[in-house]
């Protein structure tokens, strides 16, 4: 069958192919931490202001992840536009056919972002004071993330299935459509939420850690020990359900047919169950940080094998038709050396702004202190 | 062509234009406003004034809420947008510019962190770290655009790129300081206007004192904008300072309306802000920012029109199709280019439509924006057919179309069927003169200023004959395809136009 694949871009790659990827993956790797601490946050602190009657710990909470909102969805953002930026320099052929058979709902993504990031300002502001307004602007922020995130996942398989293309542009020019056809989209959708919600089940524990209060700190753990292994575990169950509906070929590369992908896998299943066993140690430790410690970077790490195991699965799909590794590559070597001096130079920045910070709230709680 | 197109029943063009235009204005208030923060601060400890201390920590949150979130969505916005209407062209700068858009993101990353760090630590911070952090904020919001301004304007003028295709050529092109000269006026001028926005929040007498303060950003801001709008004119392309001489209605327009919203935003700032600031109130403030919008949205229209027929001029044309690979697709047809087109032999209007959406539909719509069917009225499929041969010839602004015999003579047919009509006339004349409508008037006018035709007092006799040899006189023209009667009446009405 002859499928209507764009020819890629006649120009020849602006860097090699490692060089592109692994900033791909690395900016990627970042992007869904923040993002899963957007979306998986954002439930919980729904969840905690449908408690705040009921726990006082509850309303606090929903308080404490408003206040980290707008910054979490800034860098959020900031984070994803480098990863959409590299893959459409490898994969760009692919994904602007895939987005413009479901250009409706791939724009809409524009107008949902900006709804529920001043959502998440006047949950910022109001949350603290938690009542039924906010918790509806809550549930609302919570619903246009989800819906985000599934457009995503729609066009990130369907850039993977040019055979539906020509199908879906003929039912629709217009835009209206979404990737139902895809056996592996529900899975794979429902993996990535319930990942988000492990990942801010962490975030829940790092919180914790940097809690100076007894009580607080104590809920803040159980509660984010609890999150994590409750959807890490049945992330167990759709990550099989997600296995089975790959396509053939690529899924026999995850059972053995390909080392790489297999050894992936195999990390994969390992990492989350090592956090699990870490945080379930934890709770029987007087001291558990540094279980809990252990248990975050498993996590942390899960999220890395993800991420490279994604990438894997983009490659093995597209595989017989397609790789970057084929395209001509004619480095911009001058202006990628100012990109990392730059690149540097912005980190510092951002260290010296930070560490100012820092240092200046830690004055001032120092002076609060001695003043009690 | 290589890609699908999305089918809105308007030019994406225009979406572009609709999240490119509000991006743009409010991301020039990000880089000015970043300026404008900082040196109102400082003026307000130099002065020890609390009150507009007070003013400035306010404007600061205004400042973060409409330019992290909607100013920075809508250029993630106008990304995805690109990519949806001219795949092509989004893929070339990509493929040219990724180095240059990942060091934008380095300063766009750092402009956030410094934005919000700037808007949410007042009390935190000493003043001088402050003041420092907010200062960070503006160096590398101007740093993303001293960037992203090299690549926009070589959509315009890629310069040497044509010819080495190096990165420091294509960004450092001939528009490329003109471009950052105005963009950076406009942001400092966007900045008092903003600025004058949140005075209306305070009370007096601090609000006039904001207000003339604010109001100098704002004049000196479209003062600086008439030499440097002259300077960036004279390193146009002589292609596009032509569309400036008046044969287009858009471009007058665009031009009169730019210079009515300037001249009207002027007066007010320097009645209302500068001379007597107590009168300056909300309504005062609107018509500013309409002003505002009007200027810069008619300055940006007025740049992408600049750049017809191209989107990447002499690279890509506005219909995302390859100048490279024009030959190619004239040579074998769009059915062997395209995998998105399905031939038809039985249906050729149907076959044309899908041409129109591949070749047009960026530009045209059927009977909206830019309608084809004004200007196909009357036409018959040869006509169609013969005037696509001759696409740059009708309009300056028109790439050359793409595609075969085959193609040519389906999509004739399609614009043909748009609105058909049979000229008919009461007397001779009359009929020449809707004849000269339908056939003519595309390039030329009687007694007009485009391409004049001026038979007047001729034999019709000789006229017909002209008609009837019009290839002849002129490769240029397509040949005459309406009937004898008709072309005998247009010799008529061309030999005595006047009522």
């Amino acid at each position: 069958m002859n499928l209507p694949i764009p020819y890629p871009d006649p120009m020849p790659l602006p860097a090699p192919v490692w060089l592109l990827r692994t900033l791909l993956l690395l900016t990627f790797f970042l992007h869904v931490l923040f993002m899963n601490c957007l979306l998986g946050g954002t439930a919980v602190a729904l969840v905690c202001t449908m408690r705040r009657k009921s726990s006082a710990f509850s309303a606090r909470l929903a308080g404490d992840i408003g206040r980290l909102l707008p910054s979490v969805f800034a860098f959020t953002i900031t984070l994803g536009v480098a990863p959409l930026l590299f893959l459409q320099v490898m994969y760009g052929h692919l994904l602007y056919a895939s987005s413009i058979l479901i250009g409706v709902p791939w724009l809409a993504i524009i107008g949902m972002v900006i709804l529920a990031y001043y959502g998440s300002y006047f949950f910022s502001l109001k949350g603290h004071e938690p009542n039924g307004k906010t918790t509806v602007v809550l549930a609302l922020v919570v619903l246009l993330l989800a819906s985000i995130a599934f457009v995503y996942s729609n066009n990130f398989t369907l850039m993977l299935a040019p055979e539906r293309w020509l199908d879906l542009y003929h039912s629709n020019a217009s835009g209206w459509n979404l990737n139902w056809l895809e056996p592996s989209l529900l899975p794979r959708y429902l993996h990535f939420v319930l990942g988000a919600l492990a990942v801010s089940g962490l975030g829940l524990l790092v919180m914790g850690l940097r809690q100076r209060e007894d009580g607080y700190r104590q809920w803040l753990i159980a509660q984010g020990s609890s999150l994590f292994t409750g959807t890490t575990l049945l992330n167990f169950g759709v990550g099989f359900w997600f296995l089975v509906k790959l396509p053939g070929p690529v899924r026999l590369a995850f059972v053995g047919g390909n080392g790489l992908a297999t050894a992936l896998l195999g990390v994969g299943m390992l990492l989350p169950l090592a956090a699990v066993a870490h945080l379930i140690m934890a709770k029987a430790h007087k001291s558990p940080t540094r279980q809990l410690a252990i248990g975050i970077s498993c996590g942390l790490l899960t999220v890395a094998a993800m991420v490279i195991m994604r990438d894997v699965l983009r490659n093995l799909a597209l595989a017989p038709r397609f790789s970057p590794n084929q395209l001509p590559v004619a480095p911009q070597w001058s202006i990628i050396v100012l990109f990392v001096l730059l690149f540097v130079a912005g980190l510092a920045t951002l260290y010296y702004m930070l560490r100012k910070v820092a240092i200046a709230t830690m004055m001032q709680v120092a002076a609060a202190q001695k003043l009690q | 062509m290589n890609y699908p197109v999305w089918q809105l029943g308007f030019p994406g063009g225009l979406l572009i234009a609709a999240v490119a235009v509000l991006h743009v204005f409010i991301s020039h208030f990000a880089v000015g406003g970043g300026a404008y923060l900082v040196l109102t601060e400082r003026r307000a400890y130099a002065r020890n004034d609390s009150e507009m201390l007070g003013y400035v920590r306010h404007h600061s949150k205004f400042f973060v809420l409409l330019t992290v979130v909607l100013g920075a969505v809508t250029g993630v916005g106008i990304w995805f947008t690109i990519g949806l209407v001219s795949p092509e062209a989004t893929s070339s700068l990509i493929h040219t510019f990724v180095w240059g858009w990942a060091i934008e993101w380095v300063f766009f990353f750092v402009e956030i962190a410094a934005a919000l760090i700037y808007a949410y630590h007042w009390d935190t911070l000493d003043r001088q770290t402050h003041l420092i952090v907010g200062w960070i904020y503006f160096v590398a919001a101007w740093a993303s655009l001293v960037v992203i301004n090299g690549i926009i304007t070589y959509m315009l003028t890629p310069g040497r790129w044509l010819e080495t295709g190096n990165f420091w050529d294509g960004f450092f092109n001939p528009t490329y300081w003109p471009s950052l000269c105005i963009r950076t006026v406009m942001a400092m001028g966007l900045a008092g206007m903003f600025g004058l926005v949140t005075a209306m929040w305070e009370r007096s007498p601090l609000r006039e004192r904001v207000v003339r303060w604010a109001g100098w950003w704002l004049v000196l801001g479209i003062a600086s904008l008439l030499p440097l709008s002259r300077w960036y004119f004279h390193d146009l392309p002589s292609y596009s300072r032509a569309y400036f001489n008046g044969a287009y209605i858009a471009v007058r327009h665009s031009l009169r309306g730019a210079a009515v919203c300037a001249v009207v935003a002027l007066l007010l700032t320097v009645v209302f802000a500068l001379l007597r600031p107590k009168m300056m109130n909300p309504v005062v403030v609107a018509v500013l920012l309409v002003a505002g919008f009007g200027v810069m949205g008619s300055g940006e229209y007025l740049r992408e029109f600049c750049r017809y027929p191209y989107v990447i001029n002499s690279y890509i044309y506005a219909n995302d199709v390859r100048v490279g690979q024009m030959e190619g697709i004239v040579a074998n047809g769009v059915g062997k280019s395209s995998s998105w087109v399905e031939a038809s032999a039985e249906n050729p209007q149907a076959y044309g439509r899908q041409l129109f959406v591949i070749e047009c539909a960026s530009c045209h719509s059927v009977s909206g924006y830019r309608a084809m069917r004004r200007f196909t009225r009357g036409w018959d499929a040869k006509f169609g057919s013969e005037i696509l041969l001759h696409l740059p010839v009708v309009r300056e602004t028109m790439p050359p179309f793409a595609g075969d015999e085959h193609d040519r003579a389906a999509l004739g047919s399609y614009l043909a069927s748009l609105a058909p009509a049979t000229p008919s006339g009461a007397s001779e004349k009359e009929l020449g003169q809707q004849v000269f409508a339908i056939h003519c008037a595309l390039c030329h006018s009687v007694g007009g200023q485009r391409r004049p035709l001026d038979l007047k007092g001729t034999d019709p006799e000789a006229i017909v004959g002209i008609i009837g040899t019009l290839r002849d006189i002129n490769p240029d023209m397509p040949p005459f395809t309406g009937t004898d009667a008709e072309g005998r009446a247009l010799a008529v009405y061309l030999s005595s136009p006047s009522q």
